[in-house]
């Protein structure tokens, strides 16, 4: 008997809205809705996008041996990874890094929150809170440490785009208060009825939420978490309170042709079973400020420090929006026909174009005068040689070869670290 | 995505297995994907077509329709010479979505054997086609 397929408690309203649905990590989930995977990506740059997101995988990780086990495991000091001067993770603090094996390879990347000294949130992905979950629980030994499975039991929802601030306000018992001083990856409040943490979150309704700053798209965003039977009441007063505003339901297509213009890896597909070096992530690792030697030593350590794979990861933007399909297989040629390696991700930025060779975004403030981008394909390759930024290679599947470029980053003018003052009043 | 009976399925066009249609149009063939494809494609943001005066036979391969997810190649209905592209698609290849069986029409064919149109599916052969998948 295979296993059957999983639904989100959303399900029958994405299915009842219209959504085109597709399987991703075992669960239905709405790919696009009526509105169309291109009006979905470019709202989230200019008014707002939702997105079920409650597939993804929450683990808590407890007791006083819970930070040590995280330390041996994830691939950030917790002791030095907040801002350029590499501050100590405190409470309201989240951070983002990897698990790898012993091997050096990626399990999965994660979200580690802190609440306090003996209570952490790992988010991880679809599918994979049993995995990871297992993981930790190898490490542990004789810490006092507990490791819980939360997969199914946390209701979670992404409001990404320039109104999502506004919008949110509108169902926050204390909007104002919830606003101020707000960084990119902080967080407020938990999702528990009776939430241990000091500052709360509440909604209108008297609901506790866990609203964090971060999010997949690279825009400026939140995530909300929220206990699993307030879930659907949740969403549907998101719904009402951003439809003045312009916000739509959006879906996993759309959640992917954003993370791609926004450099962003997507686990088992950027990053995997093979060794996590020489990539466009080098904030994943716990690197000293001057760049020479991690700041601690953690599972995968030693592996990334003696090997080597002889590969590169590296993102790519291409001349006009044609993909090819990652799928096929699609190689990479270089400048003499010569394969040397694997596209992994090929995504349409709808939302950005060239402009005598630079790239602008639809949001860009500096964008030219009737600039209308029409699109680029962008995405990462794994290749057998290092390329710089600048660099011309061909992506060539069963069916067409493009030409791209070699890039530092993709669509310009992000705004998920800007002020949250920029996104508030009128 | 739409159930099969809100599908568009026009009774004067025929239907082939890979969702394209096909309709007389001035001695020639029109040719273009049907309501299911393009909502099962989702938008459309490239049409690639072939060139005036190419030929193809049944069943090859003229083309391919870009959606922001995927691309998904465009099978020849029938046999024959290319004698007109919608240039229109270039600029708006929205219309494979909006008026897939009119201002979405995708290529124009001279039929080498008139038979090939005549074996088509009618829209009720198609929908049960599509009821079986």
């Amino acid at each position: 008997m295979s296993n059957p397929v999983k639904k989100t408690r959303l399900h029958d309203w994405h299915v009842n809205r219209g959504a085109n649905m597709a399987i991703f990590g075992a669960y239905d989930m709405p790919l696009w809705y009526p509105s169309g995977a291109k009006e979905e990506h470019v709202v989230v740059l200019t008014r707002a996008g939702i997105f079920d997101t409650s597939h993804m995988s929450v683990v808590m990780v407890k007791g006083f041996g819970a930070r040590d086990l995280l330390q041996i495991c994830f691939s950030k000091n917790l002791a030095a990874c907040v801002g350029k001067n590499q501050q100590p993770l405190t409470p309201g603090r989240s951070v983002y890094g990897v698990f790898l094996n012993e091997a050096g390879e990626v399990i999965d990347d994660a979200i580690v929150f802190q609440f306090d000294d003996a209570l952490f949130m790992v988010v991880v992905n679809a599918g994979m809170g049993a995995i990871v979950s297992a993981h930790l629980k190898g490490y542990v030994g004789s810490r006092k440490a507990s490791v819980v499975d939360l997969t199914d039991q946390v209701g979670k929802l992404d409001v990404q785009g320039p109104q999502a601030a506004r919008i949110i306000s509108h169902i926050l018992k204390r909007p104002q208060e919830v606003f101020t001083h707000l960084p990119y990856f902080s967080f407020k409040g938990h999702f528990d009825a009776a939430p241990p943490t000091a500052e709360t979150v509440t909604l209108t309704d008297g609901t506790s939420i866990l609203l964090s700053r971060t999010g997949y798209t690279g825009e400026f965003g939140f995530e909300l978490f929220v206990a699993p039977d307030k879930f659907v009441d949740l969403w549907q007063m998101l719904i009402d309170a951003g439809q003045p505003s312009g916000m739509i339901p959006c879906g996993l297509a759309a959640r992917d042709s954003l993370r791609a213009g926004a450099v962003l890896p997507l686990s088992h597909q950027d990053i995997g079973a093979w060794l996590f070096k020489n990539h466009p992530w080098p904030f994943a690792l716990p690197y000293e400020i001057d760049g020479h030697g991690f700041t601690k030593d953690f599972v995968g350590a030693a592996a990334l420090q003696r090997s080597d794979s002889g590969e590169y990861t590296v993102a790519f933007a291409g001349f006009d929006l044609r993909k090819v399909s990652a799928a096929d297989p699609a190689i990479v040629l270089d400048n003499r026909e010569r394969d040397i390696g694997r596209v992994l991700t090929c995504a349409t930025d709808i939302a950005i174009g060239r402009h005598e060779s630079r790239i602008f975004s639809i949001a860009s403030p500096n964008k030219p005068d009737e600039f209308t981008p029409r699109g680029l394909s962008c995405g990462f390759v794994k290749v057998t040689r290092p390329l710089e930024p600048g660099q011309i290679v061909r992506l060539k599947d069963k069916r067409r070869t493009i030409q791209v470029e070699i890039v530092a980053d993709i669509r310009p003018d992000r705004t998920a670290r800007k002020p949250l003052a920029k996104f508030l009043g009128k | 995505m739409k159930e099969i009976s809100q599908l568009n399925l026009p009774q004067n066009v025929r239907f082939t297995e890979d969702h394209e249609w096909a309709r007389k149009e001035d001695g020639a063939i029109r040719v273009g994907i049907d309501d299911y494809a393009q909502d099962q494609l989702g938008d459309v943001v490239f049409v690639e077509l072939p060139q005036v005066g190419d030929t193809f036979a049944k069943g090859d391969a003229f083309g391919s329709v870009e959606s922001v997810k995927a691309v998904s190649e465009l099978f020849m209905p029938l046999g024959g010479e290319i004698s007109a592209i919608n240039k229109n698609l270039e600029e708006s290849p929205e219309l494979v979505n909006t008026n897939p069986y009119e201002g979405g029409w995708m290529i124009d064919v001279k039929p080498d054997d008139p038979g090939e149109f005549d074996a088509l599916m009618t829209n009720d052969a198609y929908l049960e086609m599509l009821k079986g998948l």
